[in-house]
């Protein structure tokens, strides 16, 4: 029996690997790269983005859905190698009440705004209006809840489920899970690849920006 | 449909699909080299035969033995209760399945420290909890509890009561008569230096 | 006329299939670095918080939200989230730069609506994304892609609720788009 030798064990940053003052040159990085891949890919722009709600456009879900493919795969096959500890990566907690009104909240600004605060960013990049006005947007709103809060807080707190991953709520393996987000995934690629090929006879082709 | 998507299509369910069939294998906790000999070198691993006698004696549920000597030696003589896993044997699944009790002191022995020892730093490393090595072993065992010696008239109370006790013991181990004292014990007014040590009750 | 026009501004986009394999080894770089995911509503936060320090420290402080994120050695702009999004504009930047998108301010909108509308609806989507933001505990990115990716439930209902909730109001906005 072997014991998996491993090289440097991610994540490096809270396993104190990594210089400290380096953070924040790597946040940086990261973020660079990431507006890059979003305004290349068309996010800067809040036509492309709701397009995939009219069928037009699906570039948000081909991105979004993918990226989270590879990067779910990715994810266990490093905690295989044992080059990352899966246990120690961060879980977005579970608040159901709160969550779910917040998503709907959201659902309608992102119609309404055809942005999200990522791809605002880009959208200001490249100066869209919009985008600079959807953040200030964002600005007020965050403000407005802050200010509010103490009347919230219970419902801000309420349902808790804690770190619950979706292991512990649905009782798959996360390995299961992702197969299964993959055939989801291929399957929701090919028919919005029928879906767009029929829209886009019907819709004029819209000049971009 | 473009061939370049389908074979993208294909790698990726090839890998997720990979993922389901990889060998489930148990999450080793690594030890830190340097964490590893600083616990090597602690004396808290060691638990005295004395302790060990107590728990068999007080029928104490907490703890388990285990023997890592062969299984011959283990046939031939071994403490009361104990498990036998030899150290060869110590990353199966059946050792697996003693050994991975939670809230359960294991404590381990072979003739003296050095089999014990070497198993403590294998299941340390396995990431085993609460493992203990009984100090002296089996040798210490013979010489304390089995075939306890009279303490010297100098000695403190302390050993003369620990002395009692391994009489005892003795007697419940091997349910021999063993001649006890006469019960004398000459309490001398002499003021005694304060020892710091502590009767280990050690080899 | 109309053709010629056509041609010029058909924009280029990398494949998305593409740029989703890059984002999603972005992703896993990132939480190989850093045990977080990739995130963006929490920069603007940040800049509430220390806007609202700057102007009324009291208030902050006796504040049970503000009071949390603020401290003492260091503004709280000084933030991992912070400077990934100054990230985020620096490469949104580069892109447009480099397959010529930056060009005069301008405002997009559908031929059937004015700028006024699509300002006025940007504005109010903004507000309404921002506050749901902070009861879900991340937007589109944070929560959303990257918790999801982490395989957390939070992240996973986040994310159908936020699509599925999309679809059902898409159809009585879209004058808006379409």
């Amino acid at each position: 029996m072997d014991l998996i030798n491993t090289t440097i064990m991610g994540p490096l940053i809270p396993l104190g690997q990594i210089a400290s003052g380096w953070d924040f040159v790597i946040a940086l990085l990261i973020g660079i790269a990431f507006g890059f891949i979003l305004e290349a890919s068309g996010f800067s722009s809040s036509r492309n983005i709701t397009g995939v709600f009219y069928g037009y456009n699906f570039v948000v879900l081909r991105v979004f859905l993918t990226a989270v493919v590879v990067a779910m795969i990715g994810l266990l096959y490093f905690n295989y190698m044992g080059w990352i500890d899966l246990n120690l990566i961060y879980v977005v907690p579970t608040y159901i009440n709160s969550m779910v009104i917040g998503s709907v909240l959201m659902g309608l600004g992102f119609i309404l705004g055809g942005f999200c605060p990522g791809t605002s960013y880009t959208g200001i990049a490249i100066g869209k209006i919009d985008a600079m006005v959807f953040t200030g947007g964002l600005f007020l709103g965050i403000f407005l809840f802050s200010e509010l809060f103490p009347a919230l807080e219970s419902f801000y707190y309420g349902d808790s489920l804690g770190s619950a991953t979706i292991e512990d709520v649905f009782g798959i393996s996360n390995e299961k899970f992702s197969f299964i987000f993959v055939i989801i995934a291929i399957i929701v690629f090919y028919v919005t690849w029928l879906i767009e090929k029929r829209v886009r006879k019907t819709v004029n082709p819209y000049k971009f920006e | 449909m473009n061939r370049n998507y389908i074979l993208l299509m294909i790698v990726i369910v090839v890998l997720a699909g990979g993922l389901l069939f990889l060998p489930q294998k148990a999450n080793y906790i690594q030890q830190d080299p340097e964490k590893l000999m600083w616990d090597i070198a602690q004396p808290t691993r060691y638990i005295t035969t004395d302790e060990v006698a107590k728990m068999i004696i007080e029928k104490d549920p907490l703890y388990q033995l285990v023997d890592v000597r062969a299984d011959y030696d283990y046939d031939m003589f071994s403490l009361p209760g104990a498990y036998n896993i030899p150290l060869d044997s110590l990353l199966t699944e059946q050792s697996d399945i003693i050994l991975d009790v939670e809230d359960i002191n294991t404590i381990l022995y072979s003739d003296d420290d050095l089999k014990a020892d070497q198993a403590w730093v294998i299941t340390r490393r396995m990431g085993y909890k609460n493992i203990y090595v009984m100090k002296g072993g089996l040798n210490c065992w013979i010489r304390t509890i089995i075939q306890p010696k009279e303490p010297k008239e100098t000695a403190p109370i302390t050993e003369f009561e620990l002395y009692k006790f391994r009489q005892g013991a003795s007697i419940y181990f091997t349910g021999t008569e063993i001649s006890l004292d006469a019960g004398e014990k000459k309490t001398l007014n002499v003021t005694r230096r304060k020892k710091e040590t502590v009767a280990e009750g050690g080899c | 006329m109309d053709t010629v026009s056509k041609e010029k501004s058909i924009p280029k986009y990398i494949n998305p299939y593409f740029g989703g394999v890059l984002l999603g080894l972005l992703l896993l770089v990132t939480f190989y670095i850093t045990g977080r995911g990739l995130g963006a509503s929490g920069a603007v936060k940040s800049a509430v918080v220390s806007t609202v320090e700057k102007i009324a420290p009291v208030h902050a402080e006796e504040s049970t939200y503000y009071s949390k994120f603020i401290s003492t050695d260091h503004s709280p702009m000084f933030n991992w989230l912070v400077f990934e999004s100054i990230g985020v504009f620096i490469g949104g930047l580069l892109s447009g730069v480099l397959f010529g998108r930056v060009k005069k301010l301008r405002v997009e909108h559908s031929p059937k609506i004015t700028s006024k509308t699509r300002i006025i609806a940007a504005g109010l989507g903004g507000i309404l994304f921002g506050f749901g933001s902070q009861l879900g505990r991340g937007c589109s990115s944070g929560a959303a892609l990257s918790g999801t990716a982490a395989f957390s439930f939070g992240g996973l209902l986040v994310m159908v609720v936020l699509f599925g909730s999309g679809y059902v109001f898409a159809y009585f906005f879209r004058k808006l788009w379409i």
